[in-house]
């Protein structure tokens, strides 16, 4: 159990150390930086009603992706998400190229946009993937392959890249 | 696509610049709000416990209740023998003060005298213990956050302390209740107040070293690392569109780079918050 000094002191560590991925993980899924931020938040105050016990960083930084997840999901159910209809995020401040590239991961579905964002910006391995996303691998190998392929299709590139089993 | 870019491209999409302080400080008042809510809860329970005891015990009840009647009395009583009266009454040899119920009394004033241990002060003739259940701060929900501005850690002769002691003043010496402010006095107005919170540093200069991996930089002392966090150019509503002549992706020996940090510079290594340039010196 914490204390809340030691509590504070930890939460504003994995505030430090993991808001970006978070956030990132939540506009993945959500399309929207005020809503990932929004998500975000709810992921912290969690952690904080909560008080989860760790065994490493590692294992925190799971819990906390996969609290995004699922909080990102449960927003997206929610009725006034769905009824409402957002202006697309703007990006148009990003290099060509990126832009380009962002906008055809979010143009996903995103069973196949998670794991690629999980892969390729937070650098986990399928099996990593697998165990946040609570899927076997073999399945989380698919999604990662139809993803590049439809990828491929769009943008081009990913022909000779391979994801570590 | 290579891996690179849509990481790179995750990497710059804009969130909010106080993301984390605004959740810290949204975090801390629901930590409070969990506290008081446990408090009066605990709280309840005591007075229903209270309850029923008393239930049980109705006559020792009565007995009290009257014992405090009577208390009452005699306190009217000696307050209307205080009131003021035209003509000025003699000294008497009252020792004990008139009220004896437990009241709550200011402790306001300036240090003269501070005990060798630094936990006793003295305000006006009033000697002031600070115990381990005195609480310290203003508490509250729309309390301000607590400063060290206004509430230092050591207690020092010149200082201005307010707070209240529920204990009997007139023994000259108490444990105080709650300490509100503990500050050093003002010595002059002109001087304006000391910053508080994060600053930023320049990162402006010739690159005299690079690392092996490319993602760092050497600035006069200063050793910067380019981390994915690091936001890269201008941005804004108004910023040029980024050009690679500008900011130019990889940092070399001669580049002539410029950005901020948040990070202590003190430690001679930092991370920068963002860079907006990184230029070859014109021929």
């Amino acid at each position: 159990m914490y204390n809340s000094l030691e509590l504070n002191e930890s939460v504003r560590q994995a505030l430090d150390l993991h808001s970006q991925s978070l956030i990132k993980i939540a506009f993945a899924y959500l399309k929207n930086i005020a809503d990932a931020e929004e998500v975000a938040q709810e992921v912290f105050l969690a952690y904080l009603q909560k008080r989860p016990v760790f065994e490493n960083s590692e294992h925190e930084k799971a819990w906390l992706i996969r609290t995004t997840i699922n909080k990102s999901k449960n927003m997206l159910k929610t009725g006034w998400f769905k009824s409402r209809n957002p202006v697309p995020e703007d990006l148009s401040y990003l290099p060509r190229e990126e832009n380009d590239v962002l906008q055809a991961v979010l143009a996903l579905d995103k069973k196949y946009r998670i794991p690629i964002h999980l892969h390729y910006y937070e650098g986990y391995s399928i099996q990593e993937i697998a165990a946040i996303l609570q899927s076997k691998p073999a399945t989380v190998g698919t999604w990662l392959a139809r993803g590049r392929l439809i990828l491929k299709e769009k943008i081009g590139g990913l022909e000779d890249e391979e994801i570590c089993l | 696509m290579k891996k690179s870019v849509y990481k790179s491209a995750m990497s710059r999409v804009k969130t909010s610049e106080d993301f984390k302080e605004e959740t810290y400080q949204k975090l801390m008042q629901e930590l409070d709000k969990t506290t008081q809510t446990t408090e009066t809860n605990h709280s309840n329970q005591k007075e229903r416990f209270k309850m029923e005891r008393a239930k049980k015990k109705t006559l020792a009840g009565w007995t009290v209740g009257i014992a405090a009647c009577a208390v009452l009395s005699v306190s009217i009583f000696t307050m209307n023998q205080n009131a003021p009266t035209v003509t000025p009454q003699p000294t008497t040899g009252i020792t004990q003060p008139p009220i004896s119920g437990k009241a709550s009394v200011n402790i306001e004033g300036v240090i003269s005298e501070v005990s060798a241990d630094g936990k006793s002060f003295k305000v006006g003739d009033l000697w002031v213990t600070v115990a381990p259940e005195t609480e310290l701060g203003i508490k509250g929900p729309t309390a301000a956050e607590p400063s060290e501005e206004l509430l230092q850690k050591e207690f020092k002769v010149g200082n201005i302390v307010t707070g209240y002691t529920s204990q009997d003043v007139s023994t000259g010496k108490v444990t105080a209740d709650v300490i509100y402010n503990n500050m050093a006095p003002q010595k002059d107005a002109g001087v304006n107040p000391p910053t508080t919170g994060k600053a930023a540093v320049n990162i402006e200069g010739v690159i005299t070293e690079v690392s092996v991996d490319g993602n760092s930089f050497k600035v006069g002392d200063l050793w910067v690392t380019v981390t994915p966090d690091t936001e890269l150019g201008i941005g804004g509503p108004t910023a040029a569109e980024p050009s690679e002549e500008l900011l130019q992706k990889e940092f070399k020996v001669g580049n002539i780079v410029s950005g901020f940090t948040t990070e202590d510079v003190g430690t001679g290594k930092v991370n920068a918050t963002n860079i907006y340039n990184n230029m070859v010196p014109q021929k």
